[in-house]
């Protein structure tokens, strides 16, 4: 019995987390793609399930709610046009340097997967924001992640680097820069709705004096989705910081004098021995990051509950809503759709950036 | 009365057994990396494995521990097939070159930790472990972490851990290797002298040539995974079976020269004589040990070659000579004095010439006939 | 000659290797005194709110308690004194929670990371999915056909073992640790929202809706793959002769990995609960989903003070949050100088 379990608590090691994942992330991920081709009506002691087809994708893309996921198409204007059809050159062309450079069946039909959701969101912009129409939760999840990303990305890199530097209060400026990761989501909402307030909250007289002093932040689409922005920065900043910090720190600091001696100067040493070093954990930093942010549901929910109108609705919180409308094909297939976006550009970033990188080093 | 306080809290039989490797092979996917290993070790035997690194031999060390499966053959110790056993229930103990001493455990937890594993209780655990830390001096050092030990006293506490488990096999990876050279030679006395007071059989991996010929009754030379040769430190140093342990036993090692053997006369670079017994080849390595040979004054010797460099090492004066590009090294007297560039003879006992075969590197059983 | 050699210096340009002109110290001071202030001053601003009456708030900004405005008490009064039972009954909540589910995701967790850096696995892909469809099979019949759940599960069991080595034989395919490492880590990119509805139905059909228990379970399980990750990372930077070395010496896996690597792992280990920590302690969408009032935690019931018919009540949301903050911080300190340590190992090599 014993030797009996020595030789299989390896298996039995593993067991827990995977029957654990199995149970509470397969099984109703299975069970939730089921519900995205279903009407479920709840009746008396359970629930009715009807298979309506595609029916609950139709509507999100095609139907009454395509304002609501992809936002609404009229004509795409000569901009639109014209970004539009330089990208899409511009994709084709890197496609085919791939085709004629190293060819795979299994690298090939990766990269068209990427090339489809590249056009899918290049003529998604050219057609709402470029053609001068609203945008539906599609594309404001995306502006939280990219651009939230980008400024989490340069800010907290500059930080860290500024951290990494021989100077003092190093352990106070760590720390003083990690607390806002330590507060609730929640919490975030409402301080920086407190920070907003141009009537009774800090800033008030500021915005009196620029001529703004009746201006509502949670009223304006621009300004409520920036507003959103500025406060994930503010929570998440405090990651990118702590491991961008850990990555410059770990930069030899023989390497980094050596260079200095040569007659590099600060900004030389910087891009020729500490940048190469630091990008590819930059690069993963990035993507831990990128996946979490397409999750963005706390913040809009509680800052301006999409508002106006769905200007600030991330695609989670429209699932979020289609359920407690108690449309649960729909809350899955909206689910599904986030689902995929954010697989399929997190994977093409991990291949074609992430892994290119690692690659690359010796 | 130390040997009887380990005994009765340890897990273990504590007699030696022999141990039987048999046909045992070992593959990394396609690489090959263990050929056909046989050895039979007798109870109470020390056993060097030696050989370069990357020869197989800590991978066999390692199947014999168990911590790595056995592909193919089979392996007894004592009369029990171990070939599947997992490695606590071997009857084994072990010392890692790292001595790998858990760090965040003192010496005494270290050593007393197999007794803790095979739930002694803790008079006994303690007990067990001053007995065997006396028995590696160690006696004041217990409550130390290994972090604060020196190279010395963390071998000797890998030691205690090993002895206390009275294992009926001790297996030891380089266990010398990461000390300086004086230490060395000490723990390799020491070594010697605990192994022959417990009778333990042991198995030994090294790739340092004197560590085998001054601790091992048996020494087996492996390179590329295969068994060169198995014989006592002797017979591998006076009789080697081929090219290879010729070339690998002795500091500094064997010289050679190379030509090729016609109508029972060997010609080679710079030198030349007759030899018996011999079939013609037309490649044939020779060799003499630098200790085996002497200078003589030039064309008084076998051969003649230009000195150059003389080194003086204390006890003897090592003279390298060079011939068509090769180097010889002799070893002479303490005394002798030569200068660089000058020429020189080399002679010696026509019985201390090895002869090989160039291409496979076999031992040819030829001796030379000089006048 | 000599002037050739030493160029004209720029005012950013070094005095010594390894040292800062003064130009880049106040550069660099100056940007990091910004940050600091923009990250402290909102936090300053939750402070005194929270000792502000309605009026302090609503009749303009008061930066500075006793010269601008009288602190008082009464908002944590409110929290602690008036509504003790409903503030406590969350705080509790949390606590239970986010320990419980950060014991069980760090332990199951590095378990499984341990074993994946130690153990060679190759399992074969089609059990796997054979697997998943019964899994999914049992789902169908119980949500869709009312099928009883335990009589639905025995039938899943009893098939799995009677076929799984017939539908294996099939077609071999195996998995490796890699495999198994990446589906694993990978589980991170599921958005609760694509889950939570399915599992807000199953621990409806066994009516643990509402409890400890289905927030614990639901936490844990989707932490996992970071603690995985984390601690997969550092258990490959152990060196293995300790665990060889006490497996010869008689310890078994769970001896091993309980006396050496554990211990070895405290750096990684706190770095990971941590985290863990916090992204529990914090978690709102998911206890949105499965919790109504006794299981409620703390982001819910301050996301719930915004419920009320006089708008938001800004003193109290502001103690909410401050005791929210509290043990987070405290936490933080405690393990500060494990962080950046045991975080960056998974960044570097992952």
């Amino acid at each position: 019995m014993n030797e009996w379990l020595d030789k299989h608590m390896g298996r039995l090691f593993l067991a827990p987390a995977v029957t654990l994942i199995l149970v509470f992330s397969i099984f109703p991920l299975v069970a939730s793609l089921i519900m995205a081709f279903a009407r479920i009506r709840f009746s008396a002691g359970g629930f009715k399930v009807r298979f309506v087809g595609w029916r609950n994708f139709e509507k999100q893309f095609f139907g009454s709610e395509q304002f609501h996921l992809i936002g609404t198409f009229t004509q795409i204007s000569l901009l639109g046009w014209i970004f539009g059809l330089s990208v899409t050159a511009a994709l084709l062309w890197w496609i085919w340097g791939y085709v004629r450079r190293h060819f795979t069946w299994f690298g090939f039909v990766g990269r068209l997967i990427t090339l489809a959701m590249g056009l899918g969101i290049t003529w998604l912009f050219a057609g709402t924001l470029l053609s001068g129409n609203l945008f539906g939760t599609i594309g404001t999840t995306l502006f939280y992640v990219l651009v939230g990303c980008a400024i989490q990305f340069v800010i907290g890199t500059a930080l860290a680097y500024a951290c990494s530097k021989n100077i003092r209060g190093k352990t106070a400026f760590r720390v003083i820069f990690f607390v806002p990761m330590m507060i609730t989501p929640i919490g975030v909402g409402y301080i920086f709705r407190m920070m907003a307030d141009t009537t009774k909250g800090p800033f008030s007289n500021v915005w009196q004096w620029v001529g703004l002093g009746d201006f509502s932040w949670a009223a304006d689409p621009w300004a409520a989705r920036i507003f959103i922005v500025i406060a994930d920065s503010w929570q998440w900043i405090p990651f990118v910081f702590i491991m961008m910090l850990a990555a410059f720190e770990s930069v030899s600091r023989d390497l980094t004098e050596a260079a200095e001696l040569d007659g590099a100067g600060p900004w030389q040493s910087f891009r020729e021995i500490t940048w190469p070093h630091v990008l590819p954990i930059a690069a993963t930093v990035m993507l831990i990051r990128a996946i979490e942010a397409f999750k963005i549901v706390d913040l809009p929910n509680i800052m301006t509950s999409g508002g106006p109108g769905i200007a600030t609705e991330s695609v989670s919180l429209q699932a979020y809503y289609a359920w407690r409308a108690l449309d649960l094909g729909s809350a899955s297939a909206i689910a599904y759709i986030l689902l995929f976006v954010t697989v399929v550009i997190c994977v093409s970033f991990f291949n074609l950036v992430v892994l290119a990188r690692v690659r690359k080093q010796p | 009365m130390t040997a009887e306080t380990i005994q009765n809290a340890s897990p273990t039989t504590g007699t030696a057994k022999a141990i039987s490797i048999r046909d045992m092979n070992k593959y990394y996917g396609a690489f090959h990396a263990l050929k056909d290993l046989s050895i039979d070790v007798e109870a109470g035997e020390f056993l060097v494995l030696l050989g370069p690194s990357g020869c197989g031999k800590s991978t066999a060390l390692r199947m014999i521990a168990g911590l790595e499966s056995i592909s193919s053959g089979e392996l007894l110790i004592g009369d029990q097939d171990v070939t599947e056993v997992l490695p606590k229930y071997r009857d084994i103990a072990m010392v890692f070159q790292s001595y790998a001493l858990y760090p965040h455990k003192t010496v005494a937890e270290n050593i007393g930790f197999p007794l803790k594993m095979a739930k002694a209780t803790p008079e006994e655990i303690d007990s067990a472990v001053r007995a065997a830390a006396d028995q590696v001096e160690l006696g004041e050092l217990l409550d130390r972490l290994p972090g604060q030990l020196s190279g010395g006293q963390r071998q000797r506490v890998a030691l205690a851990r090993a002895i206390i488990r009275r294992p009926s096999v001790f297996l030891m990876d380089e266990p010398l290797s990461n000390l300086d050279a004086k230490l060395r030679g000490n723990m390799r006395a020491e070594l010697k002298h605990m192994q022959g007071e417990l009778g333990i059989t042991t198995i030994y991996v090294t790739h340092d040539q004197i560590e085998a010929m001054t601790l091992a009754h048996r020494v087996a030379i492996m390179k590329d995974g295969v068994l060169q040769q198995l014989g006592t430190p002797k017979e591998v140093y006076s009789d080697p079976a081929n090219l290879f342990v010729a070339g690998f036993m002795g500091s500094p090692p064997m010289n050679f020269i190379t030509g090729k053997i016609t109508g029972g006369q060997f010609a080679g670079s710079g030198a030349a004589f007759a030899v018996a017994g011999a079939a013609d080849a037309q490649s044939v390595k020779v060799g003499f040990r630098p200790e085996d040979c002497r200078i003589v004054d030039k064309g008084a010797g076998l051969l003649d070659a230009d000195v150059f460099t003389v080194e003086m090492t204390g006890d003897q004066v090592l003279v390298t000579l060079r011939l068509q590009g090769e180097p010889l090294v002799v070893k002479m007297h303490k005394d002798f004095e030569i200068n660089a560039g000058v020429t020189a003879g080399i002679t010696m006992d026509p019985e201390h010439l090895y002869f090989f075969d160039g291409e496979t590197g076999a031992r040819l059983r030829t001796t030379a006939q000089t006048s | 000659m000599s002037t050739q050699l030493t160029p004209k210096r720029s005012i950013f340009e070094a005095p010594a290797i390894g040292q800062m002109s003064m130009a880049t110290k106040i550069v660099l001071y100056t940007l990091l005194l910004i940050w600091t202030a923009f990250v402290l001053f909102p936090i300053y601003w939750l402070i005194i709110t929270s000792f502000k009456d309605a009026a302090d708030v609503n009749q303009g900004p008061f930066f500075l308690p006793f010269v601008d405005f009288q602190p008082s008490l009464h908002a944590w009064k409110e929290l602690f004194v008036t509504d003790y039972e409903d503030t406590l009954r969350a705080y509790f909540n949390s606590i239970i929670i986010s320990l419980s589910a950060t014991g069980l995701s760090v332990l199951i967790g590095s378990m499984a990371a341990y074993a994946l850096s130690r153990v060679a696995y190759a399992p074969n892909l089609i059990t796997i999915l054979f697997f998943i469809f019964l899994l999914a099979m049992t789902g169908v019949s119980i949500g869709i056909y009312g099928v009883d759940w335990r009589l639905a599960a025995a039938v899943a069991v009893a098939l799995f073992f009677f076929l799984a080595r017939a539908v294996g034989n099939l077609y071999q395919f195996r998995l490796h640790n890699g495999d198994i490492l990446f589906w694993i880590i990978s589980q991170r990119i599921l958005a609760p929202i694509v889950v939570v509805v399915p599992i807000y139905m199953m621990f409806q059909t066994v009516r643990l809706l509402d409890t400890h228990i289905a927030i614990i379970i639901t936490y844990a399980v989707v932490n996992m793959p970071i603690v995985v990750w984390l601690m997969y990372d550092f258990f490959n930077s152990i060196p293995r002769d300790l665990e060889e070395s006490a497996q010869l010496d008689g310890a078994t896996m769970i001896g091993t990995f309980r006396e050496i690597v554990l211990p070895l792992s405290r750096t990684g280990l706190a770095a990971t609960t941590l985290l863990v920590m916090i992204l529990s302690w914090n978690e709102y969408l998911l206890a949105l989903f499965l919790s109504t009032t006794k299981a409620q935690t703390m982001p819910i019931l301050v996301a719930a003070m915004n419920a009320g018919e006089r708008g938001i009540l800004w003193w109290s949301m502001s103690v909410a949050i401050i005791v929210m903050i509290i043990p987070v911080v405290a936490l933080a300190i405690v393990l500060q100088k494990y962080i950046s340590k045991g975080l960056l190992v998974g960044a570097v090599k992952g």
